[in-house]
């Protein structure tokens, strides 16, 4: 009456896939989230539904795009699923030291910080530029956007970055020595 | 590319999740999932549909039985009066 439904046959190329994309899926939804744990949930759930579709998966590289795009998908989903906004407000964003030297780890938590108090799609775009090295012909793909609004997400993002910092004092002189 | 441009790039760099992430998610891929027939659910669908049916049907027969006896209850009272009424007129 009931089907015992297993899929041994594609077990080992799925754990080859999740353990080549798992940085990539993994580091998407935590710079989005900037939640571990919810973050490692959702690439789990990524990495499932990749098991489940694995019929329609034709190489390996396909599986890499099919997951970036579903790891994009599930995180802007999670994150407008969770009740509260990114646990992060401008107003908590630490001040970087005025006399750090050269690539202060504080100012990467900072830049992090920054970046999880943006609007959900210029965030992603940010993430996918930066983390994955996308150009915005990649992003607009991976989004479904026209690569002028990925630009112009882009342009504002860094302005608006580039105006935070400098308001809190970081000033480029300051760390590029 | 400018300074800052590096510094997002730093920033955003690809993390590494737990060391036994993928073998707990291969392990979540690979249990078994129970699946019931399409046919059986289709089955027992109309199974719990008509004897639902049938219980409704029996409930509106009691309701009706009840209704009727309730009417013959009235009826008996108002032929009794009235046969009363009759034998009262005669003598």
């Amino acid at each position: 009456m009931i089907e015992l439904e297993t899929r041994p046959e594609i077990a080992l190329d799925f754990s080859e896939l999740v353990r080549e994309h798992q940085s990539m899926v993994f580091s998407v939804c935590w710079h989005f989230l900037h939640d571990r744990d919810l973050a490692e949930d959702v690439a789990q759930e990524v990495f499932l539904g990749l098991h489940r579709n694995m019929a329609s998966i034709q190489s390996a590289s396909h599986a890499g795009h099919w997951l970036r795009k579903v790891a994009v998908q599930r995180a802007i989903d999670a994150g407008r699923r969770r009740v509260r906004r990114p646990q992060v407000a401008l107003a908590d964003v630490a001040e970087p030291v005025a006399d750090t030297p050269v690539r202060d780890p504080m100012l990467k938590e900072t830049l992090r910080r920054l970046i999880a108090t943006l609007a959900e799609t210029p965030r992603m775009v940010m993430i996918l530029r930066y983390q994955e090295d996308l150009d915005p012909t990649e992003i607009g793909q991976v989004m479904d956007m026209p690569v002028a609004t990925v630009k112009s997400h882009l342009q504002r993002s860094l302005a608006l970055l580039r105006e935070k910092l400098t308001r809190r004092g970081v000033r480029e002189d300051r760390w590029t020595g | 590319m400018d300074w800052l441009e590096q510094e997002l790039r730093d920033a955003l760099a690809r993390k590494e999740p737990p060391a036994d992430f993928a073998s707990r998610v291969v392990r979540r891929a690979e249990r078994p999932v129970y699946r019931f027939p399409r046919w059986l659910a289709a089955a027992a669908a109309v199974i719990v549909l008509a004897g639902a049916g049938l219980e409704y049907r029996q409930y509106r027969g009691e309701q009706a039985k009840e209704q009727l006896l309730q009417a013959f209850k009235i009826a008996s009272v108002k032929v009794n009066h009235i046969q009363t009424e009759v034998q009262g007129v005669g003598k």
